[in-house]
């Protein structure tokens, strides 16, 4: 197996221009994440990948090969579609040995092969019921299966989780991320659940309106967010606009240690995750009045929604973490430390 | 407040109830009492009447014999002679219906497919345009056709004007047209014919394939066969493999609801078959209407001729069931 990269890969749809310039390299044997809203252009550039919708401009390689040019049915990369697309006239053991009737293997081989792949995704004795006898999740499990029988050298997952509830899909993310890592195939998963990103993926893509926002392993990806789209798109954040002024930030009249290099009187854009931020007794630096208008206790967390002068804030704590007891209509204050807080140039936009 | 005001309606409404469900009766026994005057009597008539006799001079009488019967499956001789000319338009009738639905399907699946992969608006304008064209009546149509197939109007004459026929002579495949009677000495002639026979009854049906086929196929979830491509399938193979399986229920059904309608075809085979060939939906008329006027026999056939289509129709009902189990 080999990387999978993408030069200047771009799509209109008339005029309209789905997917920008894009240069993605995708690491052998990796789980990718495409992460982004819906319209934001992440499907059309997996398509695009598997060779289902012709970039306006691109070259693809896979290692040293161009494949740029090759057919859907030639690349042969293995895809989960977001509604399975398993086919219905076909018993569950057919829809898996598909791809290995078509490769010339004898119906029979074929079939065979299927049962052991079956088994791998815990299916055994399920070849043959119908795909109406099956449950989401089982489904997915033979949409994989299938997609991996041919042992294609990239595998592509289209939204493959959204049609689960949410306690199943949190099993088969682990349960997929497990799979992917025992079969070491390079995986590039479209997504717009972020905890879905988050669980499976080596290296999240964040996308919006056609452009990649930024690439960079889950955790940089939530706590060194490089733009307030990615900030305010991967998990919860505060955000403050305001003017950068010498080593701070005037929000109204309020001035926030911010360390950051900008022109003075730069429109800026103050962003800070509910966890970095916390509750004071004492005044100080960073820290602002606060009445609490709202405790949402969630069990394993607890947010306080604050009112201030900068505007609402939302301070997140871990359950058991002894912070102070507030109910709403409480006086305090808020403290946003200074290395906590993410600064970014504010557009006219 | 409410829960008084709706007692009150609840303790009401039995009373008021009673005038409604009467006059929900009535309607319901006008309405059956106009189907079976409509649909079941006439229905009636037509296998009470043969069985009955016809009398020279005159019309028919009423009566319960099987001579009707007989005589179209073993002929009027029978037992010192068997003949199955009824048989055989009943053979040519279901010859008819069967290739022409077939073709009809078979050139409007393609069309239909490449329709729903056409814009939304776009699909609406074509599917006015096919749905208009089932008001123009058979004989209009048959008529078009008749004037293009003509020997001296219409594509014969095109062929001899453009040297068609001559370049048919020369490359030698002139003969095999004579060979399947689509020419005579000096050009090729298109009617009567089983070709233009079929030609025009494919033609006749083809606007109700692509509305029967329409909803069915736009249902089609592209992804089915986006999925078999990603694993390898060409086009064909997709087609063959993901495509027709998947549409087969509804291909069956467009097929069989076309036959049917064939099987009654009329002024096609009138016009473009040749007499040997004629089916037994025109010797029904040509014994109820016709010259023969012998209603009898001709609703002898016709009850032959609905039984066959129903036999059709549960086979297929069968295929489709044996379809939808597997």
């Amino acid at each position: 197996m080999t990387d999978l990269i993408l030069s200047g890969v771009s799509k209109m749809f008339g005029n309209t221009r789905a997917v920008e310039p894009t240069d993605l390299t995708f690491a052998k044997g990796q789980l990718t994440a495409l992460l982004g809203p819906s319209g934001c252009g992440k499907t059309t550039l997996l398509r695009m990948i598997a060779g289902l919708e012709n970039p306006t401009r691109c070259q693809i390689k896979l290692g040293d090969d161009d494949i740029s040019d090759l057919p859907a049915h030639k690349r042969k990369f293995g895809m989960v579609f977001q509604s399975f697309a398993l086919f219905p006239h076909y018993t569950v053991r057919e829809n898996v040995a598909y791809s290995l009737i078509i490769e010339g293997l004898s119906k029979q081989t074929a079939l065979e092969k299927a049962e052991s792949l079956l088994a791998n995704v815990q299916l055994n004795g399920f070849g043959d019921r119908g795909v109406g006898e099956l449950s989401g999740g089982q489904r997915q499990r033979v949409a994989s299966a299938r997609a991996l029988a041919q042992e294609p050298q990239v595998f592509l997952l289209d939204e493959p989780m959204s049609a689960l509830d949410a306690k199943l899909r949190e099993d088969m993310q682990v349960e997929l991320r497990l799979l992917q890592q025992r079969l070491g195939i390079t995986t590039i998963v479209v997504t717009h659940d972020q905890r879905e990103a988050m669980t499976m993926a080596d290296t999240i893509v964040v996308m919006s309106n056609g452009r990649v926002e930024q690439v960079a392993p889950p955790q940089e990806i939530y706590h060194r967010p490089t733009n307030a789209f990615v900030a305010d798109f991967i998990g919860k954040a505060n955000f403050f606009d305001g003017l950068y002024r010498s080593g701070g930030v005037m929000i109204g009249s309020q001035a926030l240690e911010a360390p950051a290099n900008f022109a003075p009187d730069s429109p800026v854009r103050l962003a800070i995750r509910p966890e970095s931020a916390c509750l004071a007794t004492e005044p100080g630096q960073n820290r602002i009045p606060a009445v609490v208008g709202f405790v949402r206790d969630l069990g394993p967390v607890r947010e306080y929604h604050l009112t201030t002068d900068i505007g609402p804030i939302i301070v997140e704590y871990a359950a058991g973490s002894g912070e102070q007891k507030l109910t709403a209509g409480d006086k305090t204050l808020v403290h946003l430390p200074a290395e906590a807080l993410r600064i970014y140039p504010r557009t006219a936009a | 407040m409410t829960v008084t005001h709706d007692t009150d309606v609840a303790a009401d409404s039995p009373v008021k109830a009673t005038p409604g469900l009467t006059r929900k009766g009535a309607l319901y026994g006008v309405l059956s009492a106009l189907m079976v005057v409509f649909c079941v009597v006439p229905f009636i008539l037509v296998i009470v009447i043969s069985f009955g006799r016809k009398v020279e001079g005159a019309a028919w009488v009423w009566g319960f014999t099987f001579e009707n019967y007989q005589r179209f499956f073993v002929g009027t001789l029978w037992p010192d002679e068997v003949t199955f000319l009824y048989l055989q338009q009943l053979g040519y009738s279901f010859y008819f219906a069967i290739i022409a639905s077939v073709l009809a399907v078979l050139t409007a699946l393609p069309f239909t497919l490449l329709l729903t992969r056409l814009k939304r608006s776009t699909q609406a304008v074509w599917l006015v345009i096919i749905l208009s064209s089932l008001s123009m009546s058979e004989v209009f149509i048959v008529m078009g056709w008749d004037i293009l197939l003509s020997n001296n109007s219409g594509l014969p004459k095109l062929f001899q004007v453009t040297g068609a026929t001559q370049w048919l002579k020369d490359v030698g495949w002139f003969q095999t047209l004579r060979d399947i009677g689509l020419a005579n000495p000096r050009n090729v002639k298109f009617k009567p014919s089983e070709f233009a026979t079929i030609l025009t009854m494919s033609y006749l049906v083809w606007p109700y394939a692509v509305i029967l086929l329409y909803p069915a196929l736009s249902r089609l979830d592209p992804s089915l066969s986006e999925a078999a491509r990603t694993m390898g399938a060409s086009r064909w193979t997709v087609t063959r493999t993901v495509t027709l399986p998947s549409i087969r229920l509804p291909l069956m059904g467009t097929t069989l609801l076309l036959f049917v309608f064939l099987l009654g075809s009329y002024v096609t085979i009138s016009v473009f078959a040749t007499p040997d060939k004629q089916t037994t939906a025109v010797a029904i008329y040509s014994n109820i209407r016709g010259s023969n006027l012998n209603a009898p026999f001709g609703s002898a056939q016709a009850v032959i001729l609905l039984i066959s289509a129903s036999v059709c129709l549960y086979f297929g009902h069968l295929l489709n069931r044996k379809a939808e189990a597997r």
